[in-house]
């Protein structure tokens, strides 16, 4: 499980950055939930799924926890973009993570949060679903949705 | 018009996105086919979103790799079993504390002035070991540099 989990990690620090707006809270977020992960593995059932959309929702649920104590959800989208001073000298693949995590930073967090799950993990719909606890009817135009504001807002970084 | 024409004619919308991911039935699917092969906005969007999506996949949102995980999960452990021994250690001196201080109260070979002193003399040092202790923690919750290794 530790093994599986270290394979996580990197995904779901990218989520809690989504959600948090901050690298170093998400990272807290996600280091919380190996600890309650850990120290209760008997929580995980196998037979109810992956543990990769579980994980993801012990993450999730920290990261609202995280949030609700301090009591509001604004987020200083400006900590959601890249931090390296000079993109200039960045190789165009990082240039691009670069521009994408920017963009990201301008959306709702819900937009946020359903992109990463999706094109970033690469959750099912259902898995999407289970982990946002919504209704898997609900994922496909909420996924469009978020898409079409994330590619306008690109956009705005393009031109 | 009929009502195939009116099906193919309407654009496909979230049908998009569902398409890219492959969560469509195969019904919606030859829908959003027959639409694109006729409407250029979204054949367009179609390819912009597959793009977006490759992008956001090949995207980099977290720098924090495996090992750094890994570690971070020895770390809970070892954090863990570091608490459980500050809890046995504060538990034990506290213990010891207060069997000391019962034993030299109750001690009736010390006169009452020479306790006055030694009493003050402790609860003075205890006074400034809480004190800088409280500075302490409040500039670590501050501290930007407390886990950078030398």
């Amino acid at each position: 499980m530790r093994q599986e989990l270290a394979q996580l990690g990197g995904g779901a620090h990218a989520l809690a950055i989504q959600i948090l707006g901050n690298v170093d809270d998400a990272a807290d977020a996600v280091h919380d939930s190996f600890a309650s992960v850990l120290s209760r593995p008997e929580a995980y059932d196998q037979q109810k799924g992956p543990l990769k959309p579980w994980f993801l929702r012990v993450v999730r649920n920290r990261c609202l926890d995280m949030i609700r104590r301090r009591r509001g959800d604004a987020v200083p989208v400006e900590q959601l973009a890249d931090p390296s001073p000079n993109p200039e000298e960045r190789a165009a693949s990082e240039q691009r993570s670069a521009m994408i995590a920017a963009a990201l930073a301008t959306l709702p967090g819900d937009k946020r949060e359903v992109i990463v799950l999706r094109d970033y993990l690469d959750l099912s719909y259902a898995e999407i679903a289970d982990v946002l606890g919504v209704a898997q009817g609900t994922v496909m135009s909420r996924i469009h949705r978020a898409r079409l504001a994330l590619k306008e807002a690109l956009g705005s970084y393009d031109e | 018009m009929t009502n195939d024409n009116r099906i193919i004619d309407e654009h496909v919308g979230e049908l998009l996105s569902g398409y890219i991911d492959g969560e469509l039935t195969q019904q919606q699917r030859q829908r959003v086919e027959i639409h694109c092969d006729t409407c250029a906005e979204c054949r367009q969007d179609r390819d912009d979103l597959t793009a977006l999506r490759n992008d956001i996949g090949a995207s980099q949102l977290s720098q924090y790799g495996e090992d750094i995980w890994r570690e971070n999960m020895n770390d809970t452990t070892v954090r863990a079993s570091r608490g459980i021994g500050w809890i046995l250690f504060i538990g034990g001196v506290l213990a010891a504390a207060g069997v000391g201080l019962y034993e030299f109260v109750i001690d009736s070979s010390i006169e009452l002035y020479a306790k006055l002193i030694i009493a003050a003399i402790y609860g003075g040092l205890a006074a400034l070991f809480i004190s800088v202790l409280r500075q302490r923690l409040a500039e670590r919750k501050t501290d930007k540099y407390k886990d950078v290794e030398i």
